[in-house]
């Protein structure tokens, strides 16, 4: 096999292994030009290959964890390429898989991103790889004219002479090339894939019990381990405990460099593995293994009371960020503030609307716990399969604890049950990995639900205080606004500039209303639970702030929610999305008593979203009958997938805001298992109707594409409680509604 | 350390546990290789490890694999050749699952229901497993096809 890589252009790398291959790179939170830089050996993440049997391959570095992503970047690849979706095979790519050549830096898999970052770069991709393939028959038919030839599914037709050639025919020839420079792509108004609800490629494997997970690992010869850690953040093992006679080892495991947050200091001892020949005798073991942790010495003031107190003290007195200051936990930053001075302005104010309101931990409750297979040989290889949003940072994670090279390791990304963020996290892979190592054979560790629950890297716990003044005749004119929780970027070791995390105060500035002075600021909350990224990360605690206060504002104005909101907003997106969802969710259809409508609008990832939620009942108990939500993500590449995500989170916002809350007593996470964090069950599941804004006639490259996946969560919080307002005349500053909620069995 | 004799997707399968109450679901997926049965909570919370043991739903995750023997056990592999059941069907018709961890103990619930005679709607207030993806929508439309 040829492998000879032509490297002509270097945005793509050119290869002749088994027909044609062009690899490229697809950026994942650059910016496309930094991805157009380099296409080098180490960089390529992404293969199209299109073998002489006229098979079409792509190889994509990126996860699928249910949000549809490889069937999307088929979808795209096929558009440009002219051939059918169903003629494309996706295969999971990774760092260091050889396919033809080394998939470099797989895509680590963040901020709903995998679509829209890759869209631009994958259309000039399959339009350049498109055009060599033409060149090639050209060459063979003897004809340079390019207008005499056109291609149909893979076919490419000379006309003329009538011959044709398929893909595969000119395959080896076309490798030979070299790739050409802003090769034509295929005008909208003629697609065939982009836009369309085409059937995704994952779903009949996941019908069958063969999708594999990374919990469904097999290797010859494997162990099984299973994680304890110490129940309380910030402990450590007091001393190594003794192997039960029935289990081959009990490894002490340690917080590698990187993937600590929080309470969790780099080589700190703060959990074991216990290693046996199956599963469940391993689990039994590691319970009743006996086990001695020393609590750190703030052990007492990690809990909730205690956080509360902290926030509500750094709510109205924090000291403010100074550039290249130390800067602690506890610093206030300032967001956004208008050259009116907004606290001033509230003197002017004819009424002001102050609150506050709270925001909980909340764990990531993947379906699928986390886990990992390694298979380790000293100084030879490491093979690691894991269900890993992280492909990249895991590689660079092996070699720091291995000292294998990278050409030694390989990352098999499983399908993921469920990613959510925090399997973008790789602690558990980095456990997994000091268990192979110490016990020198393949091993899977397995954390229980039980760890899976208590030692997650949560949504941060947030307090935010709104302070709002309206004028005589109903204006905003004067806007202040504090956020007040720990630092996600801060925990991954980033210095924060003067705005503070970016991650926390997204989604509370650059609000679409037209408001007199404002002041948006963020204080860095001190306590040490590990937080993360959880779906929509900031966006889903500052809307619930933000268009809570708009409600309240409205109520104070005696307004209309939808009104007041439509006479305040000018951008004409904005409007649009707001319209259609209030169309959507019927809201100017009466209601009859005991049913009520409440409406949020909000961004995240470059689109806007709005939603109508239309619930019954009373302050005990309330039922949600029906979500509308719209969104505007500029471009879908498939309409279904879009629906299915937005639904889907409508029920992950749903859950947080009804029930979603973890709590700490001394460090320790105290709910455990799903019995004691209720989710709603499919009877309980309300009619949800969505609406994706029209593709624009001619896309243009300039107009970014927003994201979709997590873009269902941020504004049903807002909207429900505005809802349940209008129910009952309470107004619920504070998430989750049923704390104290929990499930039976089944 | 007992040894049993299990019927298994119509095959009898013979496996060594340290004790009886070792759950089914351990049993198929670390001793018998059958990975599509899932584990989510452990306590019978979820539904993710169902699967047909003499055709009723149990939840094997506390089913002790001593109760399986001399029964004929059911599992998502199993279930049909070439995706062929109904349920299975509708659930691609509809393009229910997200990231399908849960989906096997779904479709396994609701073959129970149907080898229970039950149909349509019927099944759907039975079906109360957890989806973290949050697909109940489209799993009530596949259903409301069976
Ligand atoms: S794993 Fe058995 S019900 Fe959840
Ligand atoms: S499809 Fe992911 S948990 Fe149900």
């Amino acid at each position: 096999m040829d492998t000879a890589i032509n490297s002509s252009r270097r945005k793509f790398l050119v290869s002749s292994a088994g027909g044609f291959a062009l690899g490229f790179v697809l950026p994942e939170l650059l910016s496309i030009s930094e991805a157009d830089a380099a296409a080098t050996g180490t960089q390529v993440n992404t293969w199209l290959n299109i073998g002489t049997d006229n098979s079409i391959t792509l190889t994509v570095g990126a996860s699928e964890m249910g949000q549809g992503s490889f069937s999307g970047l088929a979808q795209i690849m096929a558009e440009d390429l002219m051939v059918d979706f169903a003629r494309i095979a996706t295969v999971q790519g990774g760092p260091t898989l050889a396919n033809p050549a080394p998939v470099g830096s797989a895509i680590n898999t963040v901020g709903s991103s995998v679509t829209r970052r890759n869209y631009w770069p994958l259309r000039d991709a399959a339009a350049s790889a498109r055009e060599m393939l033409i060149q090639a028959a050209m060459a063979r038919v003897g004809d340079a004219a390019r207008a005499n030839f056109s291609v149909t599914n893979g076919v490419i037709e000379h006309a003329p002479s009538g011959t044709t050639l398929t893909y595969g025919a000119v395959a080896a020839a076309a490798a030979l090339l070299s790739a050409p420079v802003n090769a034509p792509l295929v005008p909208d108004n003629t697609f065939k894939a982009i836009g369309r609800p085409l059937r995704r490629v994952d779903i009949p494997a996941k019908v069958d019990g063969s999708a594999k997970y990374g919990i469904d690992v097999r290797l010859p010869g494997m162990v099984y381990a299973v994680i304890k850690h110490c129940p309380n953040f910030g402990g450590k093992l007091a001393a190594t405990p003794v192997k039960p006679s029935n289990m081959i080892a009990v490894v002490p495991v340690s917080v590698a460099a990187g993937t600590g947050r929080g309470t969790e200091t780099t080589s700190m001892v703060n959990a074991v593995a216990v290693v046996g020949s199956n599963t469940w005798d391993t689990w039994q073991a590691a319970k009743r293994l006996s086990v001695k942790w020393t609590l750190p010495p703030n052990a007492s003031a990690l809990n909730d009371a205690q956080f509360l107190a902290d926030a509500q003290r750094l709510a109205t007195n924090a000291t403010p960020y100074v550039a290249g200051g130390a800067n602690p936990p506890g610093t206030l930053y300032t967001v956004e503030a208008s050259a009116t001075d907004a606290k001033a302005a509230l003197a002017n104010s004819a009424k002001v609307v102050d609150a506050t309101y709270t925001l909980p931990y909340v764990a990531h409750a993947c379906m699928e716990v986390l886990s990992c297979t390694v298979d380790y040989v000293p100084g030879v290889k490491c093979d690691v399969y894991a269900p890993t949003q992280s492909a990249r940072s895991v590689l660079a994670l092996v070699v720091s604890l291995t000292g294998l090279k990278e050409s030694q390791i390989k990352i098999n990304t499983t399908y993921l049950g469920g990613g959510l963020g925090r399997k973008a996290e790789t602690d558990f892979v980095s456990q997994a990995v000091q268990v192979a190592m110490a016990v020198k054979r393949p091993v899977q560790l397995f954390w229980p639900r039980e760890e899976d629950f208590t030692r997650d890297q949560y949504r941060p716990m947030a307090l935010i205080h709104a302070k709002v003044g309206l004028d005589v005749s109903g204006n905003v004119n004067a806007w202040t606004y504090r956020n007040v929780s720990p630092s996600i970027l801060g925990q991954r070791g980033s210095v924060l500039g003067a705005k503070g995390d970016s991650q926390a105060y997204e989604a509370s500035q650059d609000l679409p209303y037209a408001f007199g002075a404002r002041l948006t600021e963020w204080v860095s909350h001190p306590s040490p639970i590990p937080v993360g990224f959880w779906r929509s990360v900031g966006a889903s605690i500052n809307t619930f702030g933000v268009e809570s206060m708009i409600d309240e504002l409205a109520a104070a104005a005696r307004a209309d929610p939808y009104d007041f909101r439509r006479r305040r907003i000018t951008d004409p997106r904005w409007l649009a999305v707001l319209d259609a969802a209030a169309q959507l969710g019927n809201w100017s259809t009466p209601l009859p008593k005991g049913r009520a409508r409440g409406i949020a609008i909000g961004t995240a990832f470059g689109s806007i979203v709005a939603q109508v939620v239309e619930i019954s009942g009373s302050t005990s108990a309330i039922r949600i009958n029906r979500v509308a939500v719209v969104i505007d993500c500029y471009l879908s590449v498939n309409p279904d997938s879009v629906d299915a995500q937005l639904v889907g989170g409508v029920v992950h916002g749903l859950n947080a805001a009804l029930y979603g809350k973890q709590s700490f007593s001394q460090g320790a996470a105290q709910s455990r298992n799903f019995n004691r964090s209720r989710m709603i069950r499919p009877n309980e599941m309300p009619q949800v109707l969505t609406k994706i804004m029209p593709n624009p006639a001619v896309s243009d490259r300039s107009i970014a594409i927003g994201g979709v996946g997590e873009l269902g969560v941020p504004t049903l919080a807002p909207a429900l409680a505005n809802a349940y307002f209008k129910l009952t005349g309470v107004r619920q500053r504070s998430l989750p509604f049923f704390p104290n909620a929990t499930m039976g069995g089944l | 350390m007992p040894t049993y004799t299990l019927n298994v997707n119509g095959q009898n399968r013979t496996v060594t546990v340290s004790d009886g109450g070792m759950p089914l679901l351990w049993v198929l997926r670390d001793l018998l290789n059958l990975t599509g049965t899932k584990y989510g909570c452990g306590i019978e919370v979820c539904g993710a490890c169902t699967v047909l043991v003499d055709g009723q739903r149990e939840h094997s995750c506390v089913f002790d694999v001593s109760s399986a023997v001399g029964k004929n056990v059911v599992t998502i592999e199993g279930l049909s050749a070439n995706r062929s059941h109904p349920a299975q069907k509708a659930w691609i018709d509809n393009q229910v699952p997200q990231c399908g961890y849960c989906q096997p103990g779904m479709i396994m619930t609701v073959a129970g229901a149907m080898k229970a005679g039950h149909r349509g709607s019927e099944i759907q207030s039975e079906v109360k497993n957890l989806c973290v993806c949050g697909t109940y929508q489209r799993i009530k439309q596949a259903i409301s096809s069976l």
